[in-house]
């Protein structure tokens, strides 16, 4: 699905982002993990040519991301509220972020019914803009115009940062849904190591913008990542 | 670009002070037979009453400044006292001084000494310590209920009625009678420094026994409703995204307060058109530029900084960049259209006017959005849309000056060389046909909009992100 190779982003002669390969298959649950500044987030720009890297290149089904907009029409994404129309009542985001992929109206109403539990009566019809309403709610509007389309890739920033418990836990589900029935190729950061290990089949561990652990999750995942994180800090 | 700024703001106070210096010739010249100074006197109310006035319009509640102070050790008394010293930064304290000041020392100075010039002083500044600590106060009643304005209106409608209608009361009497009696006695003026003080505890006693964030804010929270533009269905997706630009522009306070502006421009033409000193065609072609022209040129100008907030978002979402430019090209289209139908009573000063302006318009549509979308494409600077417009730079950069030379002159180019040989007819018909020649080939004039930006978006994308 996609294809890293020899990418590098520099910022103030420090190299943030430093990946010489990498490559991820269709179908696959990754969690993108590492303390602040490791460059996840540059990371998730350069996927969704947000910034331009300055050397390498990222393929999204064999095409550069940079030159080719075809990775629009099957990648959705939420990073931050930056990707969100904030002036719109959640309804009307849904409904234009659906009609991009040519959902109706009716489709969105009926997708949305799917959500009401995760949404727990906070952000339909409750007569506000997105702007007004709180980051958590505002994180959950975004992750769910993501999902709605059903696209084949799917990139989340922190999605659990911000949100409830029973809201993350219902998030995670959906996720997991995704990867074991849908084969969607999802990649979530998150600062929450237990959530990750148990959403995520493959976890990619950064440093200082270099991914310096691949692994695929097993029982002893968490314990590893722990310690990892206890001698770093 | 804080050079210009600075040059443009000591302009206006240098013209504000040419006017105060030469108040007295200003004064005889208008009321001739009186002594300026007794006429000065009797306006002095009634700038504090305009003053008064504008600023309950206009000037802004400092309040989320305070936010970071409120967790800390920090008494009620001195956030209180820390919100009304910052307040007090605003032009509308300044003009009062600079209005009166250079007249004063030319007049009263010589006639009654420099005793009569401080109490004088010192009776504006208790005047305009008043309004300022009293508008504050006001504003922060009437956001939480509005009948405080309301209230407020009905007292000024009284006063108008009383002085106009019922000739009870004369407010220039009072003020004459006010500052000729502050000229003679130096003890007016500390008593009127008492209303300036009353007006400042109320509403530090306000502030200091509401200092809660929900309270200060302006928080109506009338429900907001999904909405549909329905004409603009039909353009599909290019629609959809005109129609959420015409939402932003709707729901946020910066964007508002430019298409105010724009209607308040449709006003214009009456300086020059009732004119009779004005004729030929050259003031048409520059207010039917204008008019017609003044929603691309006023909102056109900040583009696409508008949408800094969620560029990220429509880059990586499913929306092809042509879409994205059809989709102003749109919203110009409609608004101009809608700013030319405004302009059709203009017809009363002649068919003639209406032509030019339909030209102007054709111009407009034709040149005036393509110039302002490429300058778009080299704008890098976020605006936050929940500020007010008036007085504020923010996203104010080259591009903005840079942009106005090309769409002032362009148009005179064309028109005045032609008009200096007695043909202003062809200037005019010049200018209708480049205009017409750019509608027709707006699709090639896209397709570089487009490469430009496809070059530009990582630039733009990241001035964006800077807040």
């Amino acid at each position: 699905m996609i294809e890293i190779k020899d990418l590098q982003k520099v910022y103030n002669g420090v190299r943030v982002v430093n990946i010489p390969e990498l490559n991820i298959r269709t179908g696959e649950t990754i969690g993108l993990i590492g303390n602040n500044g490791a460059g996840k987030t540059t990371l998730f720009r350069m996927m969704l040519d947000l910034i331009r890297p300055d050397k390498g290149v990222i393929l999204s089904k064999e095409k550069d991301v940079a030159q080719s907009n075809d990775w629009k029409n099957y990648t959705t994404s939420y990073l931050d509220e930056g990707f969100l129309i904030d002036y719109l009542t959640p309804e009307e985001y849904f409904y234009f972020t659906g009609s991009l992929f040519k959902l109706s109206k009716a489709h969105v109403d009926s997708e949305l019914t799917n959500y009401s539990e995760f949404f727990n009566g906070e952000i339909l019809n409750r007569g506000k803009y997105i702007r007004d309403l709180s980051k958590g709610n505002q994180a959950k509007v975004g992750v769910v115009a993501s999902l709605m389309p059903e696209p084949e890739l799917l990139m989340l920033d922190e999605p659990f940062a911000n949100i409830d418990p029973s809201t993350q836990i219902r998030l995670k589900n959906m996720v997991k849904e995704l990867g074991t029935k849908k084969r969607i190729t999802t990649i979530i950061s998150s600062h929450d190591l237990n959530h990750v290990t148990d959403v995520c089949e493959r976890i990619l561990l950064m440093e200082k913008g270099k991914i310096i652990k691949d692994i695929a999750t097993n029982s002893n995942t968490l314990k590893e990542l722990e310690e990892y994180f206890s001698v770093l800090s | 670009m804080r050079i210009v700024m600075g040059i443009l703001v000591a302009y206006l106070l240098l013209n504000v002070l040419v006017v105060a210096f030469f108040m007295d010739k200003i004064l005889m010249k208008t009321f001739p037979g009186q002594d300026p100074l007794q006429t000065f006197n009797s306006f002095i109310l009634y700038y504090f009453l305009m003053d008064l006035i504008m600023r309950f319009q206009l000037q802004e509640l400092p309040t989320l400044s305070i936010r970071p102070y409120l967790h800390l050790p920090i008494s009620k008394n001195q956030i209180a006292n820390y919100l009304s010293l910052t307040s007090l930064a605003t032009a509308f304290n300044l003009t009062p001084f600079l209005l009166t000041i250079p007249f004063l020392v030319k007049v009263l100075i010589p006639q009654y000494g420099v005793g009569a010039f401080w109490s004088y002083i010192l009776a504006i500044f208790a005047l305009t310590m008043h309004n300022h600590f009293f508008s504050l106060w006001l504003k922060r009643k009437v956001n939480l209920n509005a009948y405080w304005m309301l209230g407020f209106f009905a007292l000024l409608l009284l006063v108008w009625a009383l002085e106009f209608y019922f000739k009870v009361i004369s407010i220039s009497n009072v003020s004459k009678e006010l500052f000729s009696a502050v000229i003679k006695n130096f003890l007016l003026s500390p008593m009127l420094l008492g209303i300036g003080l009353a007006a400042f505890l109320t509403n530090h006693n306000y502030l200091k026994s509401n200092l809660y964030l929900e309270e200060l804010e302006t928080s109506k929270t009338s429900a907001k409703s999904s909405t549909e533009i329905p004409y603009l269905n039909r353009f599909g997706l290019v629609g959809d995204l005109a129609a959420n630009e015409l939402k932003l522009i709707l729901r946020n306070k910066r964007p508002r307060s430019v298409l105010v502006m724009c209607l308040m421009f449709m006003l214009y033409g009456l300086i020059f058109y009732n004119n009779p000193k004005y004729d030929g065609y050259g003031h048409i072609v520059f207010c039917g530029m204008f008019m017609t022209g003044i929603f691309i040129i006023n909102y056109g100008q900040f583009m696409f900084s508008w949408q800094s907030a969620h560029f990220d978002g429509i880059l990586t979402s499913r929306i092809q960049a042509e879409d994205f430019f059809k989709s102003k090209f749109l919203i110009f289209d409609v608004l101009s259209t809608f700013c030319f139908l405004l302009t059709i009573p203009y017809v009363y000063f002649g068919w003639k006017v209406i032509i030019v302006h339909l030209i102007m318009y054709v111009w407009n549509l034709g040149v005036n959005t393509i110039l302002v979308l490429y300058f778009a494409n080299q704008n890098y600077k976020r605006i936050d849309l929940s500020k007010g417009g008036s007085f504020n730079w923010e996203g104010v950069g080259a591009s903005q000056w840079i942009l106005s030379i090309p769409l002032l002159i362009t148009p005179f180019l064309i028109y005045l060389p032609l008009s200096y040989f007695d043909y202003p007819k062809i200037g005019l018909a010049a200018i209708a046909i480049i205009g017409m020649i750019f509608i027709f080939s707006r699709e090639f004039w896209l397709n570089k909009l487009v490469a430009i930006f496809n070059t530009k978006r990582y630039t733009i994308a990241e001035g964006f992100r800077k807040e």
